[in-house]
């Protein structure tokens, strides 16, 4: 059985995927998960999933974010200095999304 | 962990839905969360018209793009609110519909001119923005996750607002006295976003003790006027005489309190304004006319489950 594995760096962060382990149950699973994946890089925390009960949508069957457009979803689009620091930091998140979103 | 435990661990993204925390932070945390997430609801459907009236195809879509978020914002909230223990979401759903939830005074009153819109886009939300920043810095984990999702999006509305705003205010003068007339109506209201001042506030002190929340209502309201009465001016706005505001000397100011309708106020906290009475009972005509959705969907979930009793579909 195949279990996908997340690891969170620090108390507060993300669980983010870093990839997968071969177990026949949880508990094993999250053994092979420690050893594999928590040794070296900072860990707080482990999830493991078995990776049956995963739902995966992609690019063959969608298209995130429409194929029109969109613009005016960006803070970027709208030609007025940032009010406050955290408009700001918004600005930048959205633009960095929109380039990648590019990049794609 | 008892209260005492509780404040001493207290810091951002501390407490988790593993902890076991007292009833007393878990229900204070579900107050806050429940009223914030009712918030954005609320504001959604306050400007859900706005996708039709509004004079542009530009401006349409944006409004619809916003509405979109806002009504997603709230469901990321309620999941952070359920996962406390001390509420469903259906309750919370519930309670809102029968007007017993709670929800942000500026969202009881109508909103019913295009020139009113910046008052809700830029002003509230730039005000809400303020807070929530602050709220990523929150010891209940969920919520300062769900804060990052949100300011990530909230940017785009707030420029949005103010680009709104920029337009009126460099349009034609009968454009600029109606928006100046909005202003006037709103400003008030605006100031009494962040609540009654701090010697006032009956919930502040635990929720700041236990991390939950990080600053006080008039830090916020320093925050915000620091910044947003610059720009209010900067678009050619008149500040209004009253609410009197006094600049001290370290940049903060106090508005004199007695310059604000509080019994207004007060009746809207408790739900009893006639405007925000019509707004809490339109959505939940919105809510009732879509109720088969939700049925048709809980059937299907219960199928999905292999026919055991299910958790009630979001």
């Amino acid at each position: 059985m195949i279990w996908e594995v997340f690891r969170q760096n620090q108390a507060g962060d993300y669980h983010t995927h870093c990839g997968n382990v071969h177990a026949p149950d949880r508990e094993m699973a999250l053994l092979f998960a420690e050893v594999q994946h928590g040794r070296r890089k900072p860990t707080n925390s482990l999830w493991v999933v078995p990776q049956e009960e995963i739902g995966e949508v992609d690019t063959e069957d969608a298209k995130f974010g429409g194929t029109t457009n969109k613009s005016y979803r960006f803070a970027r689009t709208y030609n007025v200095e940032p009010a406050a620091e955290e408009v700001e930091a918004s600005e930048k998140e959205l633009t960095e999304a929109e380039r990648k979103r590019g990049e794609a | 962990m008892n209260v005492e435990e509780t404040k001493a661990r207290a810091s951002p993204r501390e407490f988790s839905p593993k902890d076991d925390l007292p009833e007393e932070y878990r229900k204070a945390a579900t107050r806050m969360l429940e009223f914030h997430a009712n918030s954005e609801i609320m504001g959604a459907y306050l400007e859900r018209p706005f996708i039709r009236k509004a004079p542009s195809l530009e401006r349409k879509m944006a409004f619809s793009a916003k509405v979109q978020d806002e009504i997603g914002h709230g469901q990321l909230l309620y999941r952070a609110a359920e996962s406390l223990g001390v509420k469903t979401r259906d309750e919370m759903l519930d309670d809102l519909a029968e007007g017993k939830g709670k929800f942000l005074n500026c969202f009881h009153y109508p909103l019913e001119s295009w020139v009113e819109t910046p008052m809700i886009a830029f002003f509230v939300d730039g005000a809400a923005m303020r807070r929530q920043a602050t709220l990523k810095k929150s010891s209940w984990e969920p919520y300062a996750h769900a804060m990052d999702k949100i300011c990530f999006e909230e940017g785009f509305h707030v420029k949005h607002g103010e680009s709104i705003l920029g337009e009126l205010m460099n349009g034609s003068k009968k454009e600029q006295e109606m928006t100046q007339e909005a202003f006037d109506k709103w400003w008030p209201r605006i100031l009494q976003f962040f609540g009654p001042t701090d010697d006032q506030s009956s919930h502040h002190d635990f929720a700041a003790d236990v991390g939950l929340k990080v600053m006080t209502n008039d830090e916020l309201r320093n925050a915000f006027l620091n910044t947003y009465l610059p720009k209010a001016k900067k678009y050619g706005l008149e500040i209004p005489d009253e609410p009197r505001i006094r600049e001290n000397d370290d940049g903060t100011y106090d508005v004199v309190e007695d310059d604000l309708d509080w019994d207004e106020f007060f009746t809207i906290a408790k739900n009893d304004y006639e405007p925000g009475v019509g707004q809490i009972e339109g959505r939940k005509h919105a809510q009732d006319a879509v109720e088969w959705v939700r049925n048709a969907l809980d059937e299907q979930e219960v199928l999905a489950a292999g026919g055991q009793s299910p958790q009630a579909a979001d």
